[in-house]
């Protein structure tokens, strides 16, 4: 880890972070807004009137008139997917291929820190700002459902659904920067660490609009985040957290490793 | 100091360099010649260690350029061809940044080098001309003192004064003991500063020869503007090497005593006549002709 670098980091992306942060606040304030115990049936009944695979494909599914479910519904099924995949996509991306693409890599491997330690402290700022927006995100639902609706979100297991939903991220985080690492070209680079999470997204919306075509969640590894087992089911999530970590160790070493023994035009 | 040997790099073009093998001696100044593609920036970084070359070897100071890159850049100085840095940061950012990034701490030089080259620190570098990124990047290059420079073109982009203050700066850091390897495709600066100098030519290295050995050399090129082709035949015929430049000017190569060629010109209608004083680049010339030549 190279602390000059890290901050760096931190000045040239701090725009993304934020812009990424606040649409996932406009969802999240209105989300929490929108909930409303007594009028469970009029949210049933707005639902009622959009297609119901349309519903499906976005994951607004069981929302229930319970409020960690219904969160759990309306958020981990799409919002909280994509838009973090936006950011470490992007970021991903800039980390290492943009660096090699554009030249600027020359200047960073000109100073006495290795190509490890270079990527290294990459693949952490990556994987801390990705992880740090779910724990702010996280955090504010906590904050804004006790203002509103005190007592009625179930904190124990919907941090386990945001801790999930963190190693989720971190692994998605991963392939860009797998990918940020192979690629010397920023285009090829963002064409495959966005491409692959955004067909895993567009399999799990199939995969739920249909039973025909269910099948497409096994070549998504966004279908391990079932927010309403993970809620329910504590093994489940524990299992699935420990893929994901260990999936996150492989791809970023991977990275780092891949990088260390590649050939620069720079 | 430096030490490439039989250094091969091929790209998927099937351009590169092959089996290129110079030296550097400590407190020398080794020029590196040749025209755009024919593979100094390949060999630089060769040095620098960011290629996987397909055989042999560059060691600096003892240390493989690839295996301790890292190691190596303490004691490196590295000026790139192409000024790509951080360009959102401003001239003083990037500088503090690369010192950070060296753990270096004392700024007495970097203050002395920015106010040589007067660098104008504030603006962002993605507003900066071409001259003012070169200057920027000779001073993050030279900032921490270094033993060794591998400079890549450095002073392209930058105006006549400013090239005679870095051409001072690199005689002074020769002085000092510092051994340099500069790329160039300007003859005079090489010239100037260079103690030898090595031509590389579609990446093959086809000459390195003594500065010195240049300069006693006898042999001079003039160029004679003459009154018609009657002349030029003239010349042509009088068994002097010459090349036909334009339709009335000719390149005649003569040296000392130089009576039969005064005497030769006393029998053509001579309209100007300018000694070429740049023997490096005639001889320079001289490698691409049979180049050219073999091609034809």
């Amino acid at each position: 880890m190279n602390k000059t670098l890290y901050k760096t980091n931190i000045k040239a992306n701090w725009g993304i972070f934020a812009f990424i942060f606040g649409m996932l606040m406009i969802y999240v304030s209105t989300s929490i807004a929108m909930f409303n115990p007594e009028n469970a049936d009029a949210m049933k009944a707005m639902f009622d009137m959009m297609p119901e695979g349309m519903i499906k494909a976005f994951g607004f599914t069981g929302l229930g008139t319970e409020l960690t479910g219904y969160l759990a519904g309306y958020l981990y099924g799409f919002i909280l997917i994509v838009f973090p995949l936006i950011y470490t996509a992007l970021i991903a991306n800039k980390m290492i291929a943009g660096h090699v693409d554009n030249g600027s890599m020359a200047y960073l491997l000109a100073t006495p820190n290795t190509r490890k330690r270079v990527a290294g402290t990459q693949a952490i700022f990556l994987a801390s700002t990705s992880a740090l927006l779910i724990v702010i995100i996280t955090g504010i639902i906590i904050l804004m459902s006790a203002a509103v609706f005190p007592g009625h979100l179930e904190i124990p297991s919907f941090l386990l659904l945001n801790l999930v939903t963190l190693l989720l991220l971190v692994a998605v985080g991963g392939i860009g920067f797998l990918a940020s690492c192979i690629f010397s070209d920023k285009k090829y680079s963002l064409a495959v660490g966005a491409g692959i999470p955004v067909l895993f997204v567009l399999f799990k919306m199939l995969a739920d609009i249909s039973e025909k075509v269910e099948f497409f969640r096994y070549f998504s590894i966004y279908s391990l985040l079932d927010a309403h087992r993970i809620l329910e089911d504590v093994p489940y999530a524990l299992i699935v957290g420990g893929s994901l970590l260990a999936l996150s160790i492989v791809l970023y070493i991977a990275g780092i490793v891949i990088f260390n023994r590649k050939s620069l035009a720079i | 100091m430096i030490d490439v040997k039989n250094l091969t790099h091929i790209y998927r073009s099937g351009k590169g360099i092959f089996d290129v093998s110079f030296n550097v001696k400590q407190g020398e100044v080794f020029g590196y010649l040749g025209p755009n593609g024919a593979g100094k920036t390949t060999t630089i970084r060769g040095l620098m260690g960011f290629t996987n070359a397909k055989s042999g070897s560059a060691v600096i100071n003892g240390l493989d350029c690839r295996q301790d890159a890292a190691d190596l850049q303490k004691i490196i100085g590295y000026l790139p061809g192409e000024m790509n840095m951080l360009d959102y940061m401003s001239g003083n950012e990037f500088i503090k940044f690369m010192s950070d990034m060296r753990n270096l701490k004392d700024t007495k030089r970097r203050d002395m080098l920015i106010e040589r080259f007067e660098l104008e620190t504030e603006g962002k570098i993605k507003k900066m001309s071409k001259g003012m990124k070169q200057k920027l990047g000779v001073i993050v290059a030279f900032m921490h003192d270094p033993d060794v420079y591998i400079l890549d073109e450095p002073t392209s982009g930058l105006d006549p004064l400013m090239q005679s203050v870095f051409l001072d700066l690199i005689l002074e850091e020769k002085k000092r003991g510092k051994t340099i390897l500069m790329s160039s495709h300007i003859f005079e600066e090489v010239q100037k500063v260079c103690d030898r100098v090595g031509i590389i030519k579609e990446g093959r290295i086809v000459t390195i020869r003594d500065i010195s050995e240049l300069a006693s050399a006898k042999a001079r090129s003039f160029t004679v503007e003459v009154g018609g082709a009657k002349d030029i035949e003239t010349i042509e015929s009088s068994g002097f090497d010459s090349r036909i430049v334009d339709e009335n000017t000719i390149r005649i190569s003569a040296s000392y005593p130089f009576n039969e060629f005064y005497q030769l010109l006393s029998k053509c209608d001579v309209k100007s006549l300018k000694v070429d004083i740049l023997t490096l680049e005639s001889m320079f010339m001289k490698y691409y002709r049979q180049e050219d030549d073999s091609n034809e």
